[in-house]
């Protein structure tokens, strides 16, 4: 059987070339819907089981989904599939951390720059794929701040040193963060962070740290989904206090 | 007392030490500035209110039992009046026997058991305590004691000179049989009371315990002076014997105690504690004797004690002041001087006057008088003085006039026999010659010497306002410097600790001044005071027009602030749209364009520009970044695009301090690191990068050494590329040059000898 793709993309362009990113990236048989906007990949979606993927229909494995959409931005649709049991992947034109970071706290458990070269998306892809996500400096940086006990995301110490927090402020997306008592890292986890966000590459984190640059990702990973937890429980706990459940 | 809105707790006299205290962030000193105290401290207030309360009633109660007792002593409701010769006439009376004996001249009282007073002028005169001769105030004393026991015991005899005999049964005084007088004394007793009540509530020490005594014996004082005034004939027996002695003691006592009190505020004098004590001992001593009635002359010694204390309060007030320039010293020192004064040249009158006829003599009790309320009013303002309403000040300044008139009109009478008339509109006229005189010189620490002009304040606040409107980061400095130059202190401190508002502390001897909340942004929230001490070099003490006059200036300079953050805030929104539009739309554009290239050159060239395009917006929307944060991302971008075209990198950065980039420096670096890896990995056929850079004490050095084919680097033809890298080093202020790297290679070098932060 076919492995389900959605590609969500405005630009047909990018759409295409995203596809054969897609394509390249796997080497199994591909089926790849694309959905120029927020409207039609929620229709897909529903077309195989709905935001939950609980009906058991053949859902999609795989979502691309572009954050700047004519409709609407592509966190809410992340937002919305936050159970659904497919590897999202953000792809965007912005790089810098005030869009991403809320990204990947909607789920996205990686994201794809679409002006890096053919090749760099394929391997990120895989990389991605196979639980190797990415993890920017910037991003990394954030995600200490994130974790780091009794701190919130948006009243950022002035010595965390985001003295550019207030980048694109005013395209800035709906900022989700706020402080919470959510999963600890542990200092392994916080140590990759740190040195991710001092620029050290993978390889040279396991070197420093002494471990195997698999153990690296592995911690990365764990940390993409303790975001992803801790930003779930958030939304869980913003919902209760609205009476939402 | 105090006016509306400052009315407890008053700040007493606390002096350097508190403020000083103050300043260490005391958080146990009532004195220090702290309004998160004062939220935690409203309670405390209300306790303090409470037990103030509670005084005041206990003091009501009081003055309302000694009414009540003085309503119980027997009198005989009549009016008189001394003539010449110290001939006592009966002006009038509702006593039915002594009706019609209007202008009948007393000549003595007798009881029914045959004891006799004989009549004479000191029988009317309020106090012995005012008597100069010794064998007068004994004569007096004895008269009155003897009066008051024959009122006692039941129906007196008066005998006037022409024969008649009136007998008479003392009726009891009741409270209407009290005069107004007495009342009035009572309402400026509980006055006082209060006022050292809350003067040591508020500040429970043992400095403020002599203020305590000096107001509470003056407060006696008044009492007395109300007892002996009473309306009538008979003044109570349990008063008339002990009441001589009381009030020389009450006197000596205050006198003491002031000279205490200026050995402990508003400094701590050095010996204070020696001249205090032997103040306190000769003091004990001159009482011990008087008691033993072993002291010939005793008013004089009297007189003299207390002339002696305000000397020498004042000579300790000079050494206070020249010790430490507070204002404080100078104000006490004044104010001791004009009450010394006024005593020197009552005591000279009463004592010119001792000679002269029973009128005079009455006079002098009543300028006493005057001389006692004069003192009772400094001591309510001593406390008070820099926040109490002007026409407090004047007040006391009226009282201590109408005590130099009345004392000059007994001086003058006395001396010169001139007519009462006469010699009442000397006087007056004098006083008030003196009133005009020391009123500028005893207000002179409340006022302003160089008031500056209103435009030349306002040219002032102007330049301070743009100043801040063009560095805010910088406004705490320049409000302090604005302070100083408004008020000249001697000491100027920043404190860190919070105020709502400007207030006077230290009882007019410093400023506390609220430092705008400016820093807030910058992370700097913690945001403090300015404490500012002795203005105009200790001459002057601040009033609540100076603290309104701060809180203006502030609130201006945190308008001034608030709207240069709000032009700031819309021009960064206008940046950020700008740049939102520029990355949406452009970027897209050439997004598609990228993927439709012909060629990977293109390809490549646009992706160029795409990156170009996107460090562009984001130095349009960013701020200021941290080189250490830049270098992360440099290294990480850079390490992705060497990986891919398969080029070793080895990247070493070191900085010997983070510096904070600007936003055009940032770009310029970005932009010069792409260009120049970009060359690398397009040209220069290298298997290893190595990029080296180091900032040290701003002077940046940094270096991209590969090991290709590149040569001969001169003979390069600068293209767009490497132009740009030209044109962005030299906007950093640096410069840029190329070389052979030893035997394979290029090293490129860019050489910025001042990255400062701010450009």
């Amino acid at each position: 059987m076919a492995v389900k793709v959605l590609i969500v993309e405005d630009n047909p362009v990018a759409r295409s070339f995203l596809c054969r990113v897609v394509r390249e990236s796997f080497s199994d048989v591909i089926a790849i819907t694309e959905a120029g906007d927020l409207e039609a990949a929620r229709r897909q979606i529903n077309l195989t089981g709905g935001a939950q993927g609980m009906h058991g229909v053949d859902p999609f494995k795989l979502l691309l989904v572009d954050l700047e959409l004519p409709d609407g931005n592509g966190m809410e649709l992340l937002a919305e599939l936050s159970h659904y049991p497919a590897t999202k992947i953000v792809t965007t034109l912005y790089s810098d951390d005030d869009h991403l970071f809320p990204a990947l706290q909607c789920g996205a458990d990686g994201y794809l720059l679409k002006e890096d070269r053919f090749e760099v998306l394929v391997e990120e892809l895989q990389k991605i794929v196979r639980g190797q996500p990415p993890l920017s400096p910037a991003i990394a940086r954030r995600l200490l701040t994130h974790f780091r006990p009794g701190s919130s995301g948006e009243a950022l110490p002035s010595d965390s040193g985001f003295n550019s927090a207030g980048a694109f402020q005013s395209s800035r997306p709906v900022p989700i963060e706020k402080p919470l008592d959510h999963e600890r890292l542990t200092p392994r986890e916080s140590e990759v962070l740190t040195y991710l966000s001092k620029g050290f590459t993978i390889k040279e984190i396991a070197s420093l740290m002494g471990i195997k640059w698999f153990t690296v990702n592995d911690h990365i990973k764990s940390i993409y989904k303790k975001l992803n937890v801790s930003s779930r429980a958030e939304a869980a706990v913003l919902a209760s206090k609205q009476g939402l459940v | 007392m105090t006016s509306g809105d400052s009315p407890l707790p008053v700040d007493p006299l606390p002096g350097p030490r508190a403020a000083r205290a103050a300043a260490a962030h005391s958080s146990h000193d009532p004195n220090s500035p702290a309004p998160a105290k004062s939220r935690a401290g409203t309670t405390s207030r209300g306790v303090r209110r409470r037990e103030l309360a509670t005084i005041a009633l206990l003091c009501a109660v009081g003055l309302l039992a000694l009414l009540r007792w003085l309503a119980l002593q027997p009198y005989l409701d009549s009016v008189w009046r001394v003539e010449d010769d110290s001939v006592v006439e009966l002006v009038s009376s509702e006593l039915p026997g002594l009706k019609g004996l209007a202008g009948a001249h007393l000549q003595r009282i007798s009881g029914h058991d045959g004891q006799v007073v004989q009549v004479s002028a000191g029988l009317l005169q309020h106090s012995a305590r005012w008597s100069v001769d010794d064998r007068t105030r004994q004569q007096q004393s004895d008269a009155q004691l003897r009066l008051a026991s024959l009122l006692d015991q039941g129906p007196v005899t008066l005998h006037f000179t022409d024969g008649r005999a009136v007998r008479v049964q003392p009726q009891l005084r009741g409270l209407a049989g009290q005069g107004v007088f007495l009342w009035l004394l009572s309402g400026g007793v509980l006055a006082m009371v209060l006022v050292t009540a809350a003067v040591l509530l508020a500040h429970p020490r043992w400095r403020n315990v002599p203020y305590a005594v000096i107001s509470l014996c003056q407060g006696a004082n008044l009492l007395a002076i109300g007892i002996e005034t009473l309306p009538g004939l008979g003044i109570p027996q349990a008063y008339t014997q002990h009441g001589l002695f009381a009030r020389s003691a009450l006197d000596l006592f205050s006198a003491a105690a002031l000279v205490h009190l200026s050995a402990l505020q508003p400094l701590r004098l050095p010996s204070g504690r020696w001249i205090a004590a032997a103040t306190w001992g000769g003091c004990a001593l001159l009482l011990g004797l008087i008691a033993q009635q072993a002291l010939p002359r005793t008013w004089w010694w009297v007189q003299g004690g207390m002339l002696f204390s305000g000397v020498l309060t004042l000579l300790l007030m000079t050494w206070s002041y020249r010790l430490e320039r507070n204002p404080f010293a100078l104000l006490m020192r004044r104010l001791a001087g004009a009450a010394t004064v006024t005593l020197l040249l009552l005591t000279a009158a009463v004592a010119v006057a001792a000679g002269q006829n029973s009128i005079v003599q009455a006079d002098a009790s009543y300028s006493s008088v005057i001389w006692y309320l004069f003192l009772s009013t400094l001591i309510l303002l001593l406390p008070i003085f820099s926040r109490a309403q002007p026409l407090m000040r004047e007040l006391a300044l009226l009282a201590g006039t109408s005590s130099v008139a009345t004392s000059l009109d007994l001086l003058i009478l006395a001396t010169f026999g001139l007519g009462s008339f006469a010699s009442l509109s000397l006087s007056v006229f004098f006083a008030l010659a003196v009133y005009a005189g020391t009123r500028g010189w005893l207000m002179q620490p409340m006022s302003r010497r160089h008031v500056p002009g209103g435009e030349r304040m306002f040219e002032r606040l102007y330049r301070v306002l743009r100043e801040v409107e063009a560095r805010p980061r910088d406004s705490d400095e320049l409000l302090t410097h604005l302070l100083r130059d408004l008020f000249e202190p001697l000491q100027v401190q920043q404190l860190d600790r919070p105020s709502a508002r400007s207030r006077v502390l230290g009882d007019g001897s410093a400023l506390l001044v609220p430092l705008p909340m400016i820093d807030a942004e910058q992370g700097r929230s913690a945001d403090g005071s300015i404490l500012l001490r002795f203005a105009e070099g200790g001459k002057r003490m601040f009033s609540r027009d100076d603290a309104r006059l701060t809180d203006q200036v502030v609130e201006q300079l945190r308008r001034a602030v608030a709207y240069d953050k709000a032009v700031e805030r819309g021009r960064s929104e206008e940046r950020a749209r700008i740049a939102a539009d520029l990355h949406d739309d452009i970027g897209a554009r050439l997004l598609t364009l990228m993927y439709k290239a012909q060629t990977p050159e293109m390809e490549d060239y646009i992706r160029h520009t795409l990156k170009d395009l996107k460090t562009l917006t984001r130095g349009l929307a960013t701020s200021d970044q941290r080189l250490s944060h830049a270098t992360a991302e440099w290294k990480t971008d850079i390490a992705q695009r060497l990986g891919a075209a398969q080029i070793e990198l080895s990247w070493t950065f070191t900085f010997d301090r983070d510096v904070v980039l600007s936003v055009v420096q940032w770009s310029a670096l970005t932009r010069v690191l792409r260009e120049l890896v970009s060359n690398a990995i397009q040209h220069s056929c290298a298997t290893h990068l190595e990029i080296t850079a180091t900032l040290e004490s701003g002077r940046l050095r940094l270096s991209l050494a590969d090991d290709g084919i590149g040569r001969n680097p001169q003979a390069w033809s600068h293209g767009l590329g490497l132009g740009g890298v030209r044109k962005r080093v030299k906007l950093l202020g640096g410069e840029v040059q190329w070389r052979e790297n030893g035997r394979a290679g290029i090293v490129c070098t860019v050489l910025v000898p001042d990255l400062h932060p701010r450009q």
